[in-house]
């Protein structure tokens, strides 16, 4: 499902493929000494065929478990790796033939890393990245006050200084909190204007305040620029948060490309029923398939065999759903 | 505007520099320890020998190239490869990468930032104290102009073959071992630890026929004013050419390291 299906997608990707050659290490001293002198590598297949078109001004969840493949695409998306086969273009150019050219007109975030220069206060960094993106000062300064406004308008319910851009200004990156450091990160990357935006894992580690801070600024910079946000997370919360769309991959390969809507209503035919058999004893959990059985044919048949003290019903969350996709239980077409 | 793209991040390697000036202060009195040193082993060297001058120097001229040898080598063998090293293992190279901008430039641009405030909170202080200590040696006229260039120039080359050296770092991932092979033969090929004059016919003939005199050499005899202002041109003729050559090659040597990576992390 794709939302203006007559523009042309701002970032497309065919058949892409990324294979790796890595150095199969042998185990303990011995292993060690015979592979400085043969070595046996095997080629891993990191991304295997993904195709997906996205739309300008989309937010798409990323997401897929450890390993499955999502950085090494990005990495592909900014230019930094070469793919080993398919097509990419982001913003119309091929992103790995003009790194320099796709540089400008994408930002990205690593949640792990920053970009910004460590020893610096961060008006010194956001001015730097001026000047190397060459942005006017008629848009920096734009930018500026957006930032203000965002990061100034809930001040109060979110207890003040720590968010708000004139404190964040002055300090240097190296004694910033880290969520101060990854709220400055996205900030340096919406600052050239850029087309899309990847964001790698931007809430890991923080705070419940402080990722309903990063939702809000990035939520409301994709609603003020229109900026294409490309996000990779293993907390849920962000997508259900943020994203319109998830594609889901796995082994290189994608499982599932659609609305998070759907995800939710394509698997809502489950629910967990819970049952206490005693007062003081825990809940047991059945998961139910109400395609093939209902709740109450499952009840009765637990009360044949059982005296059923309390119950309750659940309806999945997004969370069940995307671990059973994880797990291969459950296949989406 | 696109020159202010370098001059921005030449600002932004200066700004850097002063948050660490402790160092700066230790790197000072280090030299300072050095010349001490460096003055009564040579003192020694000279008093076996029953000539005042050895190889075409005098006591103060080896002690001064010596000591300006070492003040060079703390300001331009910075931490280029190390660097580069930390980048590739941690995996950051990537965030150099996402910038539109080439890593060599922006490295580069970055590290003449910080040499500019070393060459002011290091040199400068070292080269009025060695001149007071040898009683104004140092000849004050042209010399130190031509020096400047000659200076640059050296920093340029010194910069390419550490960027070359630090690319090997892309398939070894480990830069302790290289970065010492590196800095040995430099220190010993430029002269920096033993002036040219001193070495053996063919061992001068080898070093001659490569870069790294080029980086101290040049501009030491070009400040001591064993050369004349004529003979300074041939001399930064050849420092051009080994920057012609050096950016050449390091350039195609990283074009092609770099499509072979893979970046930790993540």
């Amino acid at each position: 499902m794709q939302k203006n299906n007559n523009t042309k997608p701002v970032i497309s990707l065919k058949g892409l493929h990324k294979e790796f050659k890595t150095l199969n290490r042998r185990e303990g001293l011995k292993g060690g000494l015979l592979d400085l002198f043969s070595r046996n590598y095997k080629t891993v297949k990191a991304v295997n065929g993904l195709s997906f078109d996205i739309q300008p001004g989309e937010i798409v969840g990323l997401l897929g478990p450890n390993g499955a493949g999502k950085s090494t695409a990005i990495k592909m998306m900014s230019g930094v790796l070469k793919p080993s086969g398919g097509e990419i273009l982001v913003n119309g150019v091929i992103p790995y033939n003009n790194r320099i050219k796709n540089a400008q007109n994408i930002g990205v975030v690593f949640g792990q890393r920053s970009q910004l220069w460590w020893a610096l206060p961060l008006v010194e960094s956001l001015k730097l990245l001026k000047d190397i993106y060459m942005i006017e000062d008629k848009h920096y300064n734009q930018m500026f006050d957006l930032y203000k406004t965002i990061l100034g308008a809930s001040e109060s319910e979110n207890g003040g200084e720590e968010c708000r851009l004139d404190s964040l200004l002055k300090k240097p990156v190296r004694q910033m909190s880290l969520g101060q450091r990854t709220l400055s990160d996205i900030l340096a990357s919406f600052l050239h204007n850029p087309k899309v935006v990847f964001l790698d894992e931007p809430t890991i580690g923080l705070d419940v305040m402080m990722k309903a801070k990063i939702r809000e600024l990035v939520l409301e910079l994709n609603r003020i620029r229109n900026t294409t946000v490309i996000l990779t997370t293993h907390d849920i919360g962000d997508v259900d948060a943020l994203c319109e769309r998830v594609i889901i991959i796995d082994k290189g390969a994608i499982l599932y490309d659609n609305s998070l809507d759907n995800l939710k209503s394509f698997f809502g035919a489950y629910r967990t029923l819970k049952i206490k058999y005693n007062k003081d004893e825990e809940w047991v959990d059945f998961l139910i398939n109400e395609d093939e059985s209902s709740v109450m044919d499952k009840l009765a048949e637990i009360e044949k065999t059982n005296k059923i003290a309390d119950i309750k019903i659940e309806e999945i969350s997004t969370e069940s759903v995307i671990k059973k996709i994880y797990e291969g239980e459950v296949k989406s077409s | 505007m696109k020159i202010k793209k370098y001059t921005t991040i030449l600002r932004a390697g200066m700004l850097d520099m002063f948050q660490w000036r402790m160092s700066l202060f230790i790197t000072f009195l280090g030299n300072i320890v050095y010349l001490v040193v460096i003055y009564n082993l040579w003192q020694a060297i000279y008093a076996s020998s029953p000539y005042d001058t050895v190889n075409g120097m005098t006591f103060t001229d080896t002690m001064l190239y010596l000591v300006l040898a070492m003040t060079i080598f703390n300001m331009t063998e910075t931490y280029v490869v190390g660097s580069m090293g930390r980048h590739i293992q941690d995996g950051s190279m990537i965030l150099n990468l996402i910038k539109p901008m080439e890593y060599r430039t922006i490295t580069f641009f970055e590290i003449l930032g910080a040499d500019i405030i070393s060459f002011c909170m290091i040199f400068v202080p070292t080269f009025i104290i060695v001149s007071i200590i040898t009683g104004f040696a140092i000849p004050l006229g042209v010399n130190l102009l031509l020096f400047l260039p000659a200076l640059l120039f050296a920093r340029v080359i010194s910069y390419y073959i550490d960027f070359f050296v630090g690319t090997i770092c892309l398939y070894t991932e480990s830069t302790w071992g290289i970065n010492m092979a590196k800095e040995v033969l430099v220190l010993l090929m430029s002269g920096a630890v033993i002036p040219l004059a001193f070495f053996p016919d063919w061992l001068r003939q080898v070093a001659e026929f490569l870069p790294f005199q080029a980086i101290y050499n040049i501009p030491l005899q070009i400040m001591l004013g064993q050369v004349t202002t004529f003979e300074t041109l041939p001399m930064f003729g050849v420092q051009l050419f080994w920057i012609g050559v050096m950016y050449v090659i390091s350039g195609v040597f990283w074009k092609q390291s770099i499509k072979t990576i893979t970046i930790n992390g993540g």
